[in-house]
């Protein structure tokens, strides 16, 4: 899978890619069309100051000559110069300020479009990728591709200015003595992109290099105690060392290359200077030449390689990135698995501009009904060859209102049960119903409206606390965001915290412990007051209060509403309407705690044998008084 | 240095040979009428050359030689540069190389509670792109400014053998710049600044984002999240649109301080040549004297910018390597060799986590962080001859994980932390090496860690020198052999991303095999089975019965079916040992063991009510 996703060699450029790419700076063509602007003067400019060193060598050289007269007056040249100088700079703010904006402009332009379609794209996408390869993907990517477009744009127009301009007044000048240095322009040019090819491929495999190092020291850091018992600091500090030894003579040899290069085109460049003194130096002692002329053209030798230069870079620099581009395309484009069928589109809009009282916003009816799985099957990859059948045929009805407790080991199908009844996934084959109407004909976003989601180990947002809650449901109140909390026995508890309900809970909520972290989420799923609660008991350490707190919450939140708990303890499978035991992706028994009990089954076997999955991990297991320690 | 002081020399060469050509010229003026070659006057080293060569002078021989000479100094100047470039990069990257290896080695060698409330995302940061900055100002920056340097001190005596006047006309604007580039470093400095911080929080929406979309599908929050990022996403832009403002007034106004340096020479050095007091040569090599002097200057305001960047970095690193490594020993030296027999001896230990601090100084809240506070063991005895086997059993925090970690030499359990002695066969092991220490003690820790690297480098972790058939027999008794072969490449399969993602169970079995390679007399096992079904744990516990009396082992864990064959089992609770015995005993004395056992071997038979046939639904509150 990584393989697939990883860089691709690409020889050459591809125009649709770029085609795409660009489409994001059409919105902004005046701004376009100041970069041209500038980039244009700013070559001009550049191409006029030796011209006014000749015209005053040539003026200084002139009096000479005539060997008397009044001497020649400075201040238009002075003036020249002034102008120039104000124009160049004038330019020179223009276009780093155009640029910047374009630049800025177009990359923030496809970061929201891209953000946009992932909120859009499925799950079975996420699972393909990694976090943080997405993340690359948004920043890294998006910066270096709205870069190249802006910078290449500006870089691209003034090289080829400065170049026509150059080739231009050379030839003007001195048309053959012009053609003459113009010889060296396809010896620089070759040379400028052989370099600047070799510099970018190295440039990418010490990125390559430098993410490994960053692999290894999150690895390095993560393994810590694994590492110091089994006393692995020498042989992981030695493999280490070979990663850094490498990236050391990546390093070296990007750095020789770009300190061969430029003496590399200084010496071509020197030829033209050579030329030129030998060529125009006769010239001028034949007369046939002014010596401001000479004074030029050594000028301009010096300057050519500049645009060629940044001519090759732009142009490696497009190859580089087309793979970076396919994939921002890729991810920009891809339209979601699963997302409202046509006729779900027009019963929203329908609905939308003549609302029908009574009915939810897609049309259809408010309340849920009954849920069925009518022989649902699922695979993970379907379809991509990566079979993996984690459903297989499930049969079941649940009344409104029925508390339904899944049990079954790891892996045995109860979390993508209900992904699936989420419609984070479609099954393979099958259908859930709601009510009787089919999950799909229903808008994703009601959907997602009447599920309540408490997680195992929920993921909360940096922020306060009161902000986390308030994430159930936008427009509460303090207040609303108050009694969610205390109805989960969490009022107490968050009150204590420093700063109460506006405590911070740092990245990913990790400054709270894990059962806070569950009941804040608790909290957030119930002030959405969601017709359906879904929750996945914690299995791991919670301390005695908390886990007390989630317990009684639990018994009052259950009653009366249709809920799915993917159940760790006794207490809570007791409790239960119904109880579904899921093994293998299928469902081998149901029925209530006695009667699954009676049945000598899985069931009681899972109670026999293994004590469920968490009995013991609780300190509410332990028959132990709170020893306080001194 | 050398190279570099010999490459700017060399660069300064060409346009005074340019120079001297056209000081050549003027002389033609008087005869301009005949045309003659001879009217190029060479200078005087020039003819020398000539001569020196054997060749006849005359203008073609004399330009063609300066052609010559000026191709060869460039490409020897390039010669010096490369080799300036060379040095500077081996130098620079040489430099970070031992960066990132002193890094990393202090990394491994800090004491555990330094990783305690670590961010490992922060830590990565730093020895990553905290470095990367340090690296960018060695290798571009402090190249640049050492270049700079070098050239002004090379050229300032060149220039004013050349004409005193005009150099002093060329380095007039120098203080202006300077001064200049001062003051737009601090506005560049807030300019970045602000432009790094909005696009840090810009991603951590992203990131948040991603991380979440659970969350975010769950509750319908799309519109939300796009909106959130949109805030976020279009502060960034600003930002960064405010430094391209910053950065077009600094650039700009920078070049036209820059070009007036360059016109003064120009029409200064113009003034002086028609009132005769210089020549038209020096002029012109002067104009590209300056140029090469006034830009280096110019990359000041930037140069500072970075700097105030790298020593940011610099901080953050330093803050790392400034903490302390753990000691090679808790206390005094080695006491003499061990036995390796595995006997255990604890007396009165009591304990409690050092609390390190934290690098950023971020509060830390929660229930997880209040236990840390506290005596996490207290008073405990026990005894273990060598090749007994205990088990330990006890709520969550109650000091059973803590034990392990003291005895292998994490943490220091003598004052102030605790007290009480440990001692492995007679010895204190307060007083052994840590690495004497840990090659006594094989462990598996809870949620083990592997290396993504083979299953057989994995294994191999535990016992570097194991033969072939070793690793069989301990992935066999981990019940882990069959599952290898399963794989398409055998031992040599890859773990994590780039390879197999084995499961929770396949985790422990694989650091219950890893632990059982190695070589030590005493064996760990904390909370290593959870993951791993009932079959499973009893061939395990199977094979390690077979084994019984060849280490002395220590079994944690929340099934007490694990433990129930072990010599003798405790209970911990709140760090202090409330139930000892074999099982038998402790079934017998029906305490909090025997309750637990039966909540979780319930005897259907016997139950109505509750799940324990004994009793009634056990209390979940108690005084």
């Amino acid at each position: 899978m990584q393989t697939l996703l990883e860089d691709s060699q690409h020889a050459g450029v591809r125009l649709e890619t770029w085609k795409h790419l660009f489409g994001f700076a059409q919105a902004y063509k005046p701004l376009m069309g100041k970069v041209a602007l500038f980039a244009f003067g700013t070559g001009l400019a550049d191409i006029s100051f030796p011209l006014v060193t000749k015209d005053l060598v040539d003026a200084i050289t002139g009096w000479r000559e005539q060997g008397s007269g009044a001497s020649p007056a400075l201040g238009g040249y002075v003036w020249a110069y002034l102008g120039l100088t104000l124009l160049l700079a004038t330019c020179v703010h223009g276009f780093i300020r155009s640029v910047g904006r374009l630049k800025t402009s177009v990359s923030a332009d496809i970061r929201r479009a891209g953000f946009a379609n992932l909120q859009r794209l499925e799950f079975a996408y996420y699972d393909e990728r990694a976090a943080g390869w997405l993340m690359a993907r948004m920043t890294g990517d998006c910066e270096r591709l709205a870069n190249i477009m802006a910078w290449g744009l500006l870089d691209v127009l003034w090289s080829s200015t400065f170049l026509v301009g150059i080739a231009s007044v050379l030839l003007v000048l001195n048309w053959k003595l012009g053609l003459l240095v113009l010889t060296v322009v396809p010896l620089l040019a070759y040379a400028s992109r052989a370099f600047q090819k070799r510099i970018l491929l190295t440039s990418r495999r010490i990125r390559k290099i430098a993410s490994g190092i960053t692999a290894d020291f999150n690895e390095s850091i993560m393994g810590v105690l694994t590492t110091k018992i089994f006393s692995q600091q020498g042989p992981q500090a030695a493999q280490f060392s070979i990663r850094v030894d490498e990236l050391y003579q990546s390093s070296v040899r990007n750095a020789l290359l770009s300190a061969l290069y430029l003496p590399a085109v200084l010496t071509i460049g020197s030829l033209a200077t050579a030329m030129v003194l030998v060529r125009g130096g006769y010239a001028v002692s034949l007369g046939s030449m002014g010596l401001g002329t000479l004074v030029a053209f050594l000028a301009y030798t010096r300057l050519m390689f500049e645009p060629l230069q940044q001519l090759a870079h732009i142009f490696s620099e497009l190859q580089m990135a087309q793979a970076s581009g396919e994939r921002i395309v890729e991810l920009l484009t891809r339209e979601p698995a699963i997302q409202d069928s046509e006729s779900v589109q027009s019963a929203v809009q329908a609905q939308k501009e003549h609302p029908v009282p009574g009915r939810a916003e897609d049309g259809g009816p408010i309340e849920v009904g009954a849920i069925e799985f009518e022989n649902v099957s699922f695979a993970y990859g379907a379809g991509q060859g990566g079979d993996k059948q984690v459903l297989s045929d499930v049969q079941v009805r649940i009344e409104p209102g029925e508390t339904v407790a899944l049990v079954g080991s790891t892996g045995g199908g109860k979390t993508t049960l209900i992904s699936l009844l989420c419609r984070f996934y479609e099954p393979t084959a099958g259908r859930i119903t709601l009510g009787g109407i089919d999950l799909q004909a229903r808008s994703l976003h009601w959907v997602q409206s009447i599920f309540g989601v408490v997680l195992q180990d929920p993921y909360l947002f940096r922020g306060s606390v009161r902000e986390n809650i308030r994430y159930g449901q936008l427009d509460a109140s303090d207040a609303e965001v108050e009694a969610a909390a205390s109805l989960v026995g969490a009022h107490e508890m968050l009150l204590a915290l420093p700063g109460g309900y506006d405590f911070d809970v740092g990245e990913g909520g990790l400054r709270l412990s894990q059962g806070q972290r569950q009941l804040v989420s608790f909290a957030r799923a119930l002030l959405k007051n969601p017709a359906v609660l879904i929750m996945d008991e914690a299995t791991s350490n919670i301390d005695t209060q908390t886990e007390r707190n989630i317990q009684q919450a639990l018994h009052k939140v259950l009653q009366g509403r249709t809920s799915f708990v993917i159940a760790h303890r006794l207490s809570t499978i007791e409790r239960a309407d119904r109880i579904l035991v899921i093994e293998g992706g299928r469902i081998l028994e149901q029925g209530t705690h006695s009667e699954l009990l009676a049945k000598r089954g899985r069931y009681f076997d899972l109670l026999h044998h293994q004590g469920l999955e968490a009995t013991g991990t609780k300190a509410s297991d332990w028959e132990l008084g709170a020893i306080r320690p001194d | 240095m050398v190279s570099m002081a010999i490459g700017i020399l060399l660069v300064f060469l060409v346009p005074k040979i340019s120079g001297q050509i056209i000081d050549g010229f003027p002389a033609q003026a008087v005869g301009a009428a005949a045309g003659s070659a001879g009217a190029f006057v060479p200078p005087a080293w020039l003819e020398q050359l000539t001569q020196f060569l054997g060749l006849s002078g005359g203008t073609a021989t004399w330009l063609t030689l300066t052609g010559l000479l000026v191709v060869c100094l460039t490409a020897a100047a390039g010669a010096f540069q490369y080799l300036r470039g060379r040095l500077a990069a081996q130098a620079s990257e040489g430099i970070l190389r031992s960066l990132r290896m002193q890094l990393y080695r202090h990394l491994m060698e800090l004491p555990a509670e330094a990783f305690d409330r670590a961010d490992t995302g922060d830590l990565v940061q730093r020895c990553t792109s905290d470095v990367d900055t340090v690296r960018l100002f060695l290798s571009t920056q402090v190249v640049e400014i050492g270049r700079a340097v070098m050239l002004v001190a090379c050229s300032l005596p060149l220039m004013f053998a050349l004409d005193v006047r005009l150099t002093w006309v060329s380095i007039s604007l120098i203080p202006i710049i300077l001064g200049f580039s001062m003051i737009f470093f601090r506005r560049l400095t807030r300019a970045f600044q602000a432009a790094d911080e909005a696009e840090g929080r810009m991603t951590s929406v992203l990131q948040e984002n991603l991380t979440g979309i659970r969350v975010v599908r769950s509750f319908g929050r799309q519109d939300h999240e796009e909106a959130k990022f949109e805030v976020a996403n279009g502060d960034h832009r600003d930002r960064t649109q405010h430094l391209f403002r910053v950065l077009a007034l600094f650039w700009s106004l920078s070049d036209v301080l820059c070009l007036s340096q360059l016109g003064l020479v120009l029409f200064a050095g113009a003034h002086w040549t028609m009132a005769g007091s210089m020549t038209l040569g020096t002029l012109v090599a002067f104009t590209q004297y300056s140029a090469l002097v006034i830009w280096p200057v110019r990359q000041m305001g930037r140069i500072l910018v970075d700097a105030g960047k790298a020593g940011v970095s610099l901080k953050r690193l330093t803050e790392i390597l400034d903490q302390a490594e753990e000691a090679p020993s808790m206390a005094g030296g080695p006491t003499g060799p061990l036995s390796g027999k595995g006997a255990l001896s604890l007396r009165g230990v009591s304990f409690r986590f050092p609390v390190a601090p934290s690098m950023d100084g971020a509060p830390v809240s929660g229930e997880a962080e209040r236990d840390r506070q506290g005596w996490v063991l207290q008073d405990v005895d026990l005894e273990l001859r060598p090749g007994q086997t205990l088990g330990l059993v006890g709520p969550p925090g109650s000091g059973k994980s803590a034990l392990v970690q003291l005895l292998l030499g994490l943490y220091d359990y003598q004052a102030p932390h605790g007290r009480g002695s440990i001692q492995l066969d007679g010895v204190e092991i307060a007083s052994l090496d840590r690495h004497a220490l840990r090659s006594q003690v094989a462990a598996v820790l809870q949620n083990p860690f592997l290396f993504a690297k083979s299953i057989e480098s994995n294994l191999r972790v535990g016992h570097c020198e194991a033969e072939r058939d070793e690793l069989r027999t301990a992935t066999e008794a981990a019940s882990l052999h069959s599952s290898i072969e399963s794989f398409e490449s055998g031992y040599d399969t890859l773990i994590g991303e780039r390879g197999v993602t084995l499961s929770g169970g396949q985790k422990q079995r694989m650091a219950i095999a890893r632990a059982l390679l190695k070589p030590a007399p005493v064996l760990i096992l904390d909370d290593a089975l959870s993951a791993v079904d009932h079959q499973t744990e009893q061939q395990i516990l199977a094979a390690l019965k077979a084994r019984a009396g060849q280490q002395t082992t220590i079994v944690i864990s929340h099934r007490l079916s694990s433990v129930a064959h072990a010599d003798e089992i405790v209970v911990l609770n709140a760090g202090r040992i409330v139930e000892r015995g074999c099982h038998q005993q402790l079934i017998a004395s029906q305490g909090a063991y025997a309750h637990l056992w039966h909540l979780q071997h319930p005897d259907p038979g016997a139950r109505k009510p509750g799940p324990v046939p004994t009793r009634s639904h056990p209390p979940t509150v108690q005084p």
